[in-house]
C-alpha cells in the first residue's frame, strides 16, 4: 500500500449504514482506503468520517460520486502535499 | 392506524394506481391492508418479473413504478431488476417486508440483509426502524427516485413496524411544482454557442437523459434552430423523428454506419444525457478523436468521466438547450452526413423463403399502430429492432440497456400495457430471453392483458452464438437452443392464441391476423440460425472499424 495522497473530510447523517456506502463506493469506483477514522459529531446529529485515500486517478471521480450519496451532508477534500488553506470545498 | 395501512394510504395519497407485487411472510400486514384498497395490485408470478412490469410501467408513462414483495427471497429476487433500473436511471420505488426487529441479526426465518444487498443496486436504500419516521421515509423514496438523476429506491420495512400503531392524516397531494427557474451557466453557455457557431462539424449525440428530462421538444428546436447531424444511444431512439433527414439512427457497437462514421469524423460532439458507455464508444481512446466536446448532464458524476469535455455544463436540459441555439454553419457537412446515409441504407433484398428478421421487423414497424408501444429482450433481436423499427418517441421502445437483462422483453410489456390501456403494446423477444419470465404469461392471463409476443426464434443463444462464431473459432459452448418447446402450445396453456411461421410470405398475413385479434396473441417467428447482426464493433476497435456481412 502506498501512502496516502488526499484526506476526505466527510460528515453525514447519524444512519447505521453509512461506513458501509462510503467504503462500497471508494472500492467500487476503484479507489484504495489507506486510512479511516470515524467519530460522532458532538451533539449526535451526524457523524464525522475522514478517508485516507491512493489513487492516481483524478480524485474528483470520487468525490463526484461520494457527493451524490444521500447521507452524505458535507464532503470536503485535501491533497495530502497541500496546506489546509489552500485547498476548498468540494461540496456543490 | 397501523404502519402497514400507512403505507397504502400513502401510495393512494400520491395517486399510485398500480403496483406490481407478490406477497410472503414478513409482508403480510402490508398485503392485509391492499386488501380492497383503491390501489389496484398485479400479482406477479416472480419478483423479478413484478419489478420489471413496474419498470415498463415507468418507462412507458414517465411516472414512478412501484413493487412490492417479502423479506428473504422475495427481496433478493428484486435485485436483478433494481440493477437494471439503476443502470436504465427509471424510477422505482421497491417495498420489502423485513422480520421484525426483535429477531433481526439472529438469522431469522427469511432473514436477507436487504439493506446490505441493495447498495450496489439502488440509487438509495431505506431501512425503516421507527413507525412515526415511516410517512416521511416513503415520502423520500418517491422524491429520491424521480428528483435529479432518476433511480430506483428500496424501503425495508420491518414487520413491527408495519404493526406498530401511529397517526396518519390523509393530506391533499402538494403537487410539488420544483420547475424553479434555475441559475443558468452564462459563461458556459455562451462559450457552447461559440463552438457551435465555430463547427464545421458537428453533431448531436443523444442519450436518455432528454426524455428523462422532459426536454424532447426542446431537443427538437435545438435541431431545427441548430441544424446537425444526430445520432442517438440504444435508451434514446425515438427522440430525434425518423422524418428528420440528418438523423443517423443509432450509434455504437450494433450502429449504423452513418451514425458511427459521422461521430468518428466530427469536430464537435454535444452529448446530450449520455455517458459514454463502452457500447457506444468502442475503444474509448479513439472515439471522436478530432472533436471538441460539449457535455450536459443531470448527474455531475457523469462530466468527465470517461471523456474530458470542453465545455461541461450541469443542469436541466429543458432550460440549457433553448439557450444554447445559435445557427450552424456546416452546410457541407450535412450533406456528406447524407449521403453517408444513402451509401449506407440498410438492405432487405435477403434470398431464399426463409424469414428475415431485420426485414420481418421493418413490416412489423410499417403495420403497428401509431404509439405502440415495444418492449424488447437481450440478444441479436433487440439489436434488429433497434434497427429496423422506427419510434416517435422513447417512451414507446423499452430496451433493457445498461444491464442487458434477458427476461425484460415480457414483464415490460405487462407495465407499458397497464400504463397505456389503450395502446398497443408488444413484447419482441428472443427464445432464450422469453423463457426466463415466461411464468408471467400466468400475468398476462389472469387481467387478460392485450400484449402481442413476437418471438424471434433462431434455437439458439443467438448474440452470443454471434460472438463464438466470430471470436471463439466456432466453439458453440452452450448456445444451442433447438430443444425449445413449442412457444405456441406453451402460450395455449395460459389460454393466449397463438401462430406459427417460418417463409416470408407468411409474414403479412400473420401481423394482419396478430393485429386484429383483439387479446393478447403469441407470433411464433422461425427464422435461420445462421443470421446474424451487422455491422459490429468488434471488441477493443475503434467505432470506424464496423465488420459487415460482405466483409466476412
Ligand atoms: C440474464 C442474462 N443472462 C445472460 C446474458 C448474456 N446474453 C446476452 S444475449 C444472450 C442470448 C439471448 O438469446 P435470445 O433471447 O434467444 O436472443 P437472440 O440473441 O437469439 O436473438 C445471452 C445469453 C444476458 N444478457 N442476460
Ligand atoms: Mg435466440
Amino acid at each position: 500500500m502506498s501512502t496516502a495522497n488526499h484526506v476526505l473530510t466527510i460528515q453525514t447523517k447519524n444512519q447505521p449504514v453509512v461506513l458501509e456506502r462510503l467504503l462500497q463506493v471508494t472500492r467500487y469506483r476503484g479507489f484504495e482506503v489507506a486510512g479511516m477514522e470515524m467519530k460522532p459529531m458532538a451533539d449526535f446529529s451526524g457523524l464525522l468520517v475522514t478517508l485516507s485515500i491512493v489513487s492516481d486517478k483524478p480524485i474528483s471521480l470520487l468525490t463526484n460520486q461520494l457527493n451524490k450519496l444521500y447521507d452524505i451532508e458535507y464532503l470536503d477534500c485535501v491533497e495530502s502535499q497541500q496546506t489546509q488553506a489552500e485547498a476548498g470545498s468540494m461540496r456543490a | 392506524m397501523k404502519g402497514a395501512e400507512l403505507v397504502i394510504k400513502l401510495l393512494e395519497q400520491k395517486g399510485v394506481e398500480h403496483i406490481f407485487g407478490y406477497p410472503g411472510g414478513a409482508i403480510m400486514p402490508i398485503y392485509d391492508a391492499l386488501y380492497q384498497s383503491k390501489v389496484k395490485h398485479y400479482l406477479c408470478r416472480h419478483e423479478q418479473g413484478g419489478a420489471f412490469s413496474a419498470i415498463g410501467y415507468a418507462r412507458s408513462s414517465g411516472k414512478v413504478g412501484v413493487c412490492m414483495a417479502t423479506s428473504g427471497p422475495g427481496a433478493t429476487n428484486l435485485i436483478t431488476s433494481l440493477a437494471d433500473a439503476l443502470l436504465d436511471s427509471v424510477p422505482l420505488v421497491a417495498i420489502t417486508g423485513q422480520v421484525s426487529q426483535a429477531v433481526m441479526g439472529t438469522d431469522a426465518f427469511q432473514e436477507v440483509d436487504v439493506l446490505g444487498l441493495s447498495l450496489a443496486v439502488t440509487k438509495h436504500s431505506f431501512m425503516v426502524t421507527d413507525v412515526t419516521e415511516l410517512e416521511h421515509t416513503l415520502n423520500e423514496a418517491f422524491e429520491l427516485a424521480m428528483s435529479g438523476r432518476p433511480g430506483p429506491v428500496l424501503v425495508d420495512i420491518p414487520k413491527d413496524v408495519q404493526l406498530a400503531e401511529v397517526q396518519f392524516k390523509p393530506r391533499l397531494v402538494e403537487d410539488a411544482d420544483t420547475a424553479q427557474q434555475e441559475f443558468l451557466p452564462t459563461v458556459a453557455l455562451e462559450q457552447a454557442r461559440l463552438l457551435i457557431q465555430n463547427a464545421k462539424r458537428p453533431i448531436a449525440y443523444i442519450g436518455g437523459g432528454v426524455h428523462m428530462a422532459d426536454a424532447v421538444s426542446q431537443l427538437q428546436d435545438f435541431l431545427a434552430q441548430s441544424p446537425m447531424p444526430s445520432v442517438t444511444t440504444l435508451k434514446a431512439m425515438g427522440t430525434v423523428p425518423p422524418s428528420n433527414p440528418y438523423y443517423l439512427g443509432m450509434l455504437g457497437m450494433h450502429g449504423t454506419q452513418a451514425a458511427n462514421l459521422a461521430v468518428q469524423q466530427c469536430d464537435l460532439l454535444i452529448c446530450l444525457g449520455a455517458r459514454f458507455d463502452d457500447r457506444v464508444t468502442g475503444k474509448l481512446a479513439a472515439f471522436a478523436p478530432d472533436a471538441k466536446v460539449i457535455h450536459i448532464d443531470i448527474d455531475p458524476a457523469e462530466l468527465h468521466k470517461l471523456r474530458h469535455a470542453e465545455c461541461a455544463m450541469l443542469g436541466d436540459l429543458r432550460q440549457l438547450l433553448p439557450a444554447m441555439s445559435v445557427p450552424t454553419h456546416c452546410e457541407d457537412w450535412l450533406k456528406h452526413c447524407l449521403s453517408m446515409k444513402q451509401q449506407h441504407g440498410w438492405r432487405y433484398d435477403h434470398p431464399g423463403e426463409r424469414i428475415f428478421a431485420p426485414l420481418m421487423l421493418k413490416q412489423l414497424s410499417e403495420r403497428m399502430p401509431d404509439n405502440a408501444v415495444v418492449c424488447c429482450d437481450v440478444g441479436q433481436h433487440q439489436m434488429w429492432v433497434a434497427q429496423h423499427m422506427s419510434f416517435s418517441h422513447p417512451r414507446n421502445h423499452l430496451s433493457s440497456g445498461g444491464l442487458g437483462t434477458m427476461g425484460f422483453g415480457l414483464p415490460a410489456a405487462i407495465g407499458a400495457q397497464l400504463a397505456r390501456p389503450k395502446d398497443t403494446v408488444l413484447a419482441v423477444s428472443g427464445d432464450g430471453s422469453f423463457m426466463m419470465n415466461v411464468q408471467e404469461l400466468g400475468t398476462i392471463k389472469r387481467f387478460r392483458l392485450p400484449v402481442k409476443i413476437v418471438i424471434v426464434d433462431n434455437q439458439r443463444l443467438g448474440m452470443v452464438k454471434q460472438w463464438q462464431e466470430l471470436f471463439f473459432n466456432e466453439r458453440y459452448s452452450e448456445t444451442d437452443l433447438s430443444d425449445n418447446p413449442d412457444f405456441v402450445s406453451l402460450a395455449a396453456a395460459f389460454a393466449i392464441p397463438g401462430h406459427s411461421i417460418s417463409r416470408k410470405d407468411e409474414v403479412l398475413p400473420a401481423l394482419e391476423a396478430m393485429f386484429t385479434w383483439p387479446g393478447p396473441y403469441l407470433l411464433h417467428v422461425r427464422i435461420d440460425e445462421t443470421d446474424n447482426v451487422w455491422p459490429l464493433v468488434p471488441p477493443g476497435a475503434a467505432n470506424q472499424d464496423m465488420l459487415t456481412e460482405k466483409a466476412q
